[in-house]
């Protein structure tokens, strides 16, 4: 076999090894956590109204899956190539018949395949809890339509039709896929910044900095670029700052899906697109740093 | 019929020479300068020198961690820069570390893997390796629980896992005890016996001479001596004879020929073992 052409079984090998040694750090343990964050906004604040209680529940939920995905994104794939480095495992990974763009790529599939997994496991535990919670509110609701006398069959449909959108949909999964998305995009980037970065902390502070400044983009563009500058200006300015940082705003639908709004097909094709474009861009980038590195 | 071509060397090094790049207003290190060697298949080579005299560096561009800054170097005819010449190489770092959270046969199962190897056959050899190297009890124990002479071995495990045809070992009885040591040497003395090339540095000049056959020393970057180890540490005009049960009066009359003939008596005195044999038969424990 020709150890110079491309082999998945060795991105597998070093992506498999990368969840290990993550998973062996107990960094899922923030999945129990989660579980109780979920629960507790779950079945808290019970005197709010159908409405508020169900979109507290995704509020709180989606808040704790999105700082579970940036966190993991940014500091375990920080943490990988550097500490690879500092320790010297790098020598003897490299001296064995491994391309380095596999070794970057089985890293990054190895974070990418611990977000997924962490996101599915919390996405079937807060799934479970709106559900259980948006049977126990219709429930609720009916008994009191029906106390005050007004349990016709059309309030009861207009309450189903409310609480469902309002509850466990397609939507939900959505709004977990558009988080993945921006993990994939964070990793990525921090992957980048790994290759020229001489520390793990400057690596986690510079990619925390550069996704702050990615989340607001939009704001950006529109506070400093919209007076007193001239088209080819802006036109330069926003092109620097795109380059520079990734647009995360594409990827916050979560409101719209707390709100209970569907998340459009096009929506989501560009979320996907958008994340697969700057994936690429940044393990192409780190791979040109990564080649040249004196180890 | 035309002859075949001849086979290339296992290693070769033409010119190489390595410059660090420093900070701002910092001046580059030259690390390696215009150094050649050559080391045939089958050939123990030796590369020794003071620390920082370039002996990492060049078994770095030899294994295509660093890039020349000048010259090139080559793995059985194949440049450095191809991972395709990594193919045929174990690689011993100094003082190795490995993944903390792999236990040793997780260990060489992941490097096995690296060089496409699986299955039955890749669980065999990693036993196989373990075994070699006495790591059979650590097999399933924490790599972070190892010993720094327990790394060392596991090391030595994962160089020699895929039947390389070249081992490079940079350092390999670093903080091993001498009876470790003496499995290393051992080992080596072993890689000769069935041709595999070997290319080793150590600071552990009387090991080096023991095992072997041409030696290179560096410093500064250059190399400074290079040749047979015999050619190398004779002393052209002494000779060294070695009787047992030889009386007194035996060696005086011995002393006074010699003497009469023109040559002049140096020393003698009884012959003295080393402290790592003293060492080892002291604590080795008596075979049954």
């Amino acid at each position: 076999m020709n150890s110079n052409s491309f082999s998945p079984a060795r991105i597998w090998t070093l992506a498999a090894a990368t969840v290990t040694q993550l998973v062996r750090m107990k960094i899922m343990a923030f999945l129990v956590v989660f579980c109780v964050i979920v629960v507790a906004a779950g079945f808290a604040f019970p005197v709010m109204n159908p409405e508020q209680q169900l979109k507290l529940l995704k509020d709180v939920s989606f808040g704790a899956l999105q700082i579970f995905s940036v966190v993991i994104a940014i500091v375990s794939t920080a943490l990988l190539l550097p500490r690879d480095l500092e320790d010297r495992t790098l020598y003897t990974i490299l001296s064995k018949p491994v391309p380095r763009y596999e070794y970057l790529l089985g890293k990054l599939i190895g974070v990418l395949l611990l977000i997924g997994a962490g996101l599915v496991l919390m996405d079937i535990a807060f799934s479970a809890v709106l559900w259980l919670r948006q049977s126990l509110v219709l429930a609720q609701s009916v008994a009191a339509l029906k106390q005050e006398g007004v349990a016709t069959p059309e309030a009861i449909a207009q309450l189903n039709e409310f609480v469902g959108k309002q509850g466990l949909t397609w939507n939900i999964h959505l709004g977990v896929l558009a988080i993945f998305l921006k993990a994939s995009v964070i990793a990525a980037l921090s992957l980048m910044i790994s290759c020229f970065a001489s520390s793990t902390l400057f690596t986690v502070v510079i990619s925390l900095l550069v996704t702050i400044i990615g989340h607001g983009q939009g704001l950006i563009r529109e506070y400093f670029f919209s007076e007193g500058m001239n088209q080819i200006m802006k036109k330069m300015g926003s092109a620097m700052l795109a380059i520079l940082t990734p647009d995360l705003g594409i990827f916050d639908v979560l409101d719209n899906v707390i709100n209970g709004e569907l998340v459009s097909a096009f929506s989501a094709g560009a979320m996907v697109g958008t994340a697969a474009m700057y994936v690429t861009g940044y393990v192409l980038v780190s791979h040109l740093l990564f080649v040249e590195k004196e180890l | 019929m035309p002859d075949s071509a001849p086979s290339p060397p296992a290693v070769t090094v033409e010119n190489l020479t390595k410059v660090f790049k420093s900070g701002l207003g910092k001046q580059a290190f030259v690390a390696v300068r215009d150094l050649s060697l050559t080391v045939e298949k089958g050939e123990v080579y030796g590369l020794i020198g003071p620390n920082g005299s370039g002996k990492s560096t060049t078994m770095k561009a030899i294994l295509g961690l660093l890039s020349p800054t000048m010259g090139k170097t080559t793995i059985f005819g194949k440049s450095s820069v191809e991972v395709e010449s990594r193919r045929d190489v174990g690689f011993l770092p100094e003082n190795p570390y490995f993944y903390k959270h792999l236990s040793g046969l997780e260990t060489l199962l992941f490097y096995g893997r690296l060089c496409s190897m699986s299955g039955r056959d890749l669980q065999d050899k990693a036993r196989e390796m373990l075994a070699l190297t006495g790591l059979e009890d650590a097999a399933n124990r924490r790599v972070a629980g190892f010993s720094k002479g327990m790394l060392q071995r596991l090391g030595l495990a994962q160089a020699l896992l895929h039947e390389p045809r070249l081992i490079i070992l940079d350092e390999p009885t670093a903080g091993v005890d001498p009876a470790g040591s003496r499995k290393i040497r051992d080992l080596i003395m072993g890689f000769k016996e069935r041709g595999i090339t070997v290319l080793v540095t150590s600071h552990l000049l009387e090991q080096i001479q023991e095992v072997c056959d041409r030696v290179g020393i560096m410093a500064h970057g250059r190399m400074v001596r290079e040749g047979k180890l015999d050619d190398l540490i004779a002393v052209e005009n002494e000779t060294e004879l070695i009787l047992a049960d030889a009386s007194p009066d035996l060696l005086a009359e011995i002393r006074t020929l010699a003497e009469s003939k023109g040559a002049t008596w140096i020393r003698s005195g009884h012959s003295r073992t080393t402290l790592e044999r003293l060492f080892l038969e002291s604590t080795e424990e008596p075979k049954s």
